[in-house]
């Protein structure tokens, strides 16, 4: 016994490794003969090859896993409203944050500088002076903050419609971001395809509700589009976003008289913009094959947009809904 | 840019809450900054931190997860379907980690080059995604492109200085 075991530790009925787990073939003294070298079996060799390239076939299932996400998505012709309805009702209430946030960190800013130059200016000329001047600045730009509210207020009077006010607090992530979120949602009775405009004019239709605030997609995206005419010869077309800030106006026929600085407004004909709001400017018309390429810029400055109106019913102004805060 | 057999291979890694936060705040500011700076809309700061955390731990695994669920999380924020951004930024965290074992990222220009190429990949990749997806998708500009990836290079440069502070060898 003594000599199998001494066998047994040189090694001598160790017949071969396979993976990790070691293989111990140990066969009696008498019938002990070498063993032949065993070729791996089909089973092992993917084992081994998929164990090799572990990380290759993670990213394949991921990214298999996602295309599947997103041909759901795409044969729905819809989102996947439940997680984004998670994402930003925990994003928004941060952003309105940061917004808040940064509006009293300007605030401060400003005022610490005003500070500092009617110290300055104390010095140099009197504490009076400087203290006025601090005083007009500030009262300018109120000023000018409140000519933006009154214009927005003067157009919701003007325009009949039944309108709710919403402040920007973010847009959609992406170098093609033509999407903006606003702080007014479901809790202001507001819905999906709801207009959304401003003083100049058109600015796009909200996409997508949440609790307490709401996706817009803007006139510039790819995937927007509103009926449209030209306000002097009333030619129709269909407006769509042609990314980059711009807009196209199709279906004009090459016959029909376009020209740049002619002024776009909507139709009504899409049931979801109110008749003869501003949309742009034609900026560029040439002739197609049989439609006219027609370049349009949007009357409302996209990226800089603070305040908006949500068109919440077309009709002669009743009651606003209450927007909770 | 050496071999990767012929030179020692630096894996570093960061205290789990640096990462979330890290993402977090990415997620946070991408929307919020072009409301208040309009020109931010060009920047990516979800890919960013993907490239810098799969370039850090050099792991493809890592890379590939990690990319998905930032590009997850930015999808659900974002107006467009849900997983384009989820499928480039796991395409970037497979490559960033690939790229980071096969070049010395310790150097400003390699790391520089590799952010640049890994930027410019995910922008195509998108771009692709776009006009596979969208209907009339917007033209890919060479100037918007070469805008992204300087603008996004340069951040990304200060940003993964301020980020190794807060590494440690593995």
């Amino acid at each position: 016994m003594s000599k199998f075991a001494d066998q047994v530790r040189q090694g001598a009925y160790f017949s071969e490794s396979r993976g990790h787990d070691t293989l111990l073939e140990i066969r009696s003294p008498l019938t002990a003969r070498p063993v032949p070298p065993r070729v791996p079996e089909g089973p092992q060799v993917v084992q081994a090859f998929i164990s090799q390239h572990r990380s290759f076939f993670i990213l394949l299932a991921v990214l298999m896993a996602q295309l599947v996400l997103l041909s759901v998505q795409v044969t729905r012709d819809r989102n996947v409203p439940l997680a984004k309805v998670w994402a930003v009702s925990t994003f928004a209430p941060v952003e309105r944050g940061l917004r808040s946030a940064t509006d009293g960190i300007s605030g401060a800013w400003t005022a610490i500088r005003d500070l500092g130059h009617a110290q300055q200016n104390e010095r140099e000329l009197n504490a009076r002076i400087a203290a006025d001047e601090a005083e007009i600045r500030e009262l300018s730009a109120k000023a000018s903050e409140n000519d933006r509210l009154r214009s927005l207020l003067d157009f919701k009077a003007r325009a009949g419609y039944s309108t709710v006010a919403a402040e920007v607090i973010g847009s959609s992530p992406g170098e093609n971001s033509n999407a903006i979120l606003i702080d007014k949602g479901a809790d202001a009775g507001l819905k999906a395809d709801f207009p959304v405009v401003t003083a100049d004019g058109v600015a796009g239709k909200i996409v997508a509700v949440y609790g307490h605030s709401a996706q817009v997609l803007l006139i510039t995206d790819p995937a927007a589009g509103a009926g449209a005419l030209l306000e002097q010869s009333r030619v129709q077309g269909v407006l769509k976003g042609g990314g980059r800030g711009l807009c196209r106006l199709d279906y004009v026929m090459n016959d029909n008289a376009v020209s740049p600085g002619d002024k776009v407004v909507t139709s009504g004909l899409d049931r979801v913009f109110p008749k003869g709001l501003p949309i742009g400017t034609v900026v560029e018309a040439k002739d197609g094959n049989i439609y006219k390429n027609v370049i349009v810029k949007p009357a409302v400055a996209l990226n800089q947009l603070e305040a908006v109106l949500v068109v919440v019913s077309k009709g002669s102004a009743p009651e606003e809904p209450q927007a909770r805060h | 840019m050496a071999a990767p057999a012929e030179r020692p291979i630096n894996v570093y890694r960061v205290h789990p809450l640096t990462l979330w936060i890290a993402a977090l705040l990415a997620l946070v500011l991408q929307p919020f900054l072009p409301v208040v700076l309009p020109a931010a809309h060009l920047l990516d700061l979800p890919l960013l931190v993907v490239i810098y955390f799969s370039i850090m731990r050099r792991s493809k695994v890592f890379g590939t997860i990690f990319g998905a669920a930032l590009g997850l999380a930015e999808d659900a924020l974002s107006h467009g379907f849900l997983g384009m951004f989820g499928i480039a930024n796991a395409l970037v965290g497979y490559f960033g980690a690939w790229g980071s074992i096969q070049f010395d990222l310790e150097q400003f220009l390699g790391r520089l080059a590799l952010t640049s190429a890994l930027v410019l990949f995910h922008t195509l990749v998108m771009s692709g995604l776009r006009h596979v997806l969208v209907a009339s998708p917007p033209p890919l500009e060479l100037l918007d492109l070469v805008s992204i990836v300087l603008l996004n290079s340069a951040l990304a440069m200060i940003l993964f200085q301020a980020l190794d502070r807060f590494r440690r060898p593995a």
